[in-house]
């Protein structure tokens, strides 16, 4: 699924571009760090174009060892904007998730996916940054602070909770 | 076309009807046998003299006078003018991106880390820009010391603010960035391969975003300097005169083919062909007339360095149209 429209898929998506010839500037910068996702990819994740559209992508994070979300497979939805990299991509999460910093909707409260964007950022460190907060939550910046508060209150319960879900919803 | 030359030699049709409605004063002369007379009122369209033509029809061997072949590519300058030659070399480079520009654009993902440095992948890693994770173009280094391409770096403070991509401090002018020189000409060493697809996918970028209209005006605007060109050496006077009046009567030659002495000439040709006898003389004057044609364009090219270099960067010019053209009815 995600390793299917590498170079090919920029015709036919849903967005349009400025023509097929020339890809815009925000496709080329997509292309290049799906190539390099391809040459060197993450450990315990992989991201690639759902279909033909090179702005829509799916991203697979796997709970790290270790933290409640072990054995958990969470998928997410990455949509990159038009001027990218410019702006930051949109990320949501499409597994649900026990955690103070991933919303009921799938948002995520992470900084260099808000202000702390910087064009030199990829989806690789995007990726990365997911990755940590996985081990290592917010919990004094969070989407649901009945999570954090739990968090920092009682992290046996805390943990728990986010393992059954994890179960749950997540295998 | 035809308005422009029209409109840049209004002062011909004078000059030319008395050469024109004059067969029967070059018919009395010793041209006559030699010529038929389709050519001979081309000729006089032509405003070639008798006496040239002659001149030319005694050594009547084409082979003599070698073709003129321009290389459009090479620049006549070695590296030394470059930096006198900024508009030149510009033209130069715009002539190369558009001949390579499409085999580059193919080959422009699989590029060469062939090279003869081992540690070329390293390289490029480091040369390549953060913004559009390509080999930096043009790079502009920041006062923390990161290089980003110029216009990412310029789309990157004035969409992101006016921090550095990389380490977030402070860029003190992200406007007037300058292009680090050392560095793009590293890069160009390294890479040349790269620099060109780039540069030529730039281009493609721009005439897109091109409008109709401008492009038009600037066609114009070189069409006068090729006119210009052809009408400027200074040579003797004489000579001069001539080859400036036949550069504006080649204009009309083609301009018009069917007035008044080509139209009666036509009905001339068309009547001796159906007999067919005269075809081989046909063939030996339009010979004679390529020879003269060629004469011509060797005098208007012998001219001085500076004439030369004119003239070949107006008929790059030319070509660079010709090709834009093509690529923008492709598109369509």
């Amino acid at each position: 699924m995600n390793s299917a429209g590498t170079s090919t898929g920029v015709g036919g998506g849903g967005r349009s571009w400025p023509s097929r010839t020339s890809l815009s500037a925000s496709g080329k910068r997509i292309q290049k760090e799906l190539a390099e996702l391809h040459l060197d990819p993450p450990p315990e994740c992989s991201a690639g174009p759902k279909g033909d559209n090179l702005y829509n992508w799916v991203a697979t994070l796997i709970g790290f060892p270790g933290t409640p979300y072990q054995g958990g497979i969470y998928f997410l939805d990455i949509t990159f904007p038009i001027d990218y990299p410019f702006k930051p991509p949109k990320v949501v999460f499409k597994t649900r998730i026990y955690h103070c910093n991933v919303d009921s909707a799938g948002n995520v409260s992470l900084d260099i996916l808000k202000d702390g964007w910087s064009p030199a950022l990829t989806i690789l460190k995007v990726l990365l940054a997911l990755r940590s907060i996985f081990t290592n939550p917010d919990p004094y910046k969070p989407l649901i602070p009945g999570i954090a508060h739990l968090y920092l209150a009682d992290r046996a319960k805390h943990d728990e909770l986010a393992a059954e879900w994890t179960l749950r919803f997540a295998r | 076309m035809v308005n422009d030359e029209q409109k840049h030699s209004p002062q011909i049709p004078k000059r030319s009807s008395p050469i024109q409605s004059g067969p029967a004063e070059i018919n009395g002369q010793k041209v006559d046998p030699i010529f038929s007379p389709r050519f001979r009122s081309v000729v006089a369209m032509a405003g070639w003299d008798e006496e040239a033509l002659l001149i030319a029809s005694l050594r009547r061997s084409p082979a003599s006078i070698p073709a003129v072949v321009l290389n459009l590519d090479d620049d006549d300058s070695p590296k030394k003018d470059r930096e006198e030659n900024k508009k030149e070399l510009k033209i130069d480079q715009n002539d190369k991106k558009m001949e390579d520009g499409e085999k580059h654009a193919l080959k422009s993902a699989v590029s060469c880390s062939s090279s003869a440095i081992p540690c070329m992948d390293k390289l490029r890693e480091e040369l390549s820009c953060a913004i559009c994770l390509e080999i930096c173009f043009e790079p502009s280094t920041t006062a923390c010391g990161h290089s980003f391409c110029k216009k990412c770096l310029r789309s990157a403070a004035d969409k992101c603010g006016k921090r550095c991509p990389k380490c977030r401090q402070l860029i003190s002018n992200g406007r007037s960035c300058t292009v680090n020189t050392v560095l793009w000409n590293t890069i160009q060493l390294l890479f040349p391969k790269e620099v060109e697809a780039r540069k030529a996918t730039g281009v493609l970028n721009s005439r897109e975003a091109e409008h109709e209209s401008p492009a038009r005006v600037s066609r114009y605007s070189v069409r006068n300097r090729t006119i210009e060109a052809l009408n400027s050496p200074e040579g003797g006077s004489h000579s001069t005169e001539r080859r400036r009046r036949s550069s504006q009567n080649i204009g009309i030659r083609i301009v018009r083919p069917s007035h008044s002495g080509g139209s009666s000439s036509r009905g001339d040709g068309t009547t001796r062909r159906r007999r067919g006898e005269v075809l081989p003389v046909q063939n030996e004057d339009a010979a004679l007339a390529l020879r003269l044609q060629r004469e011509e364009f060797m005098v208007a090219f012998r001219g001085s360095d500076e004439q030369h270099r004119l003239a070949r960067a107006n008929l790059r010019a030319m070509a660079t149209r010709a090709m834009n053209g093509r690529i923008r009815n492709r598109a369509t």
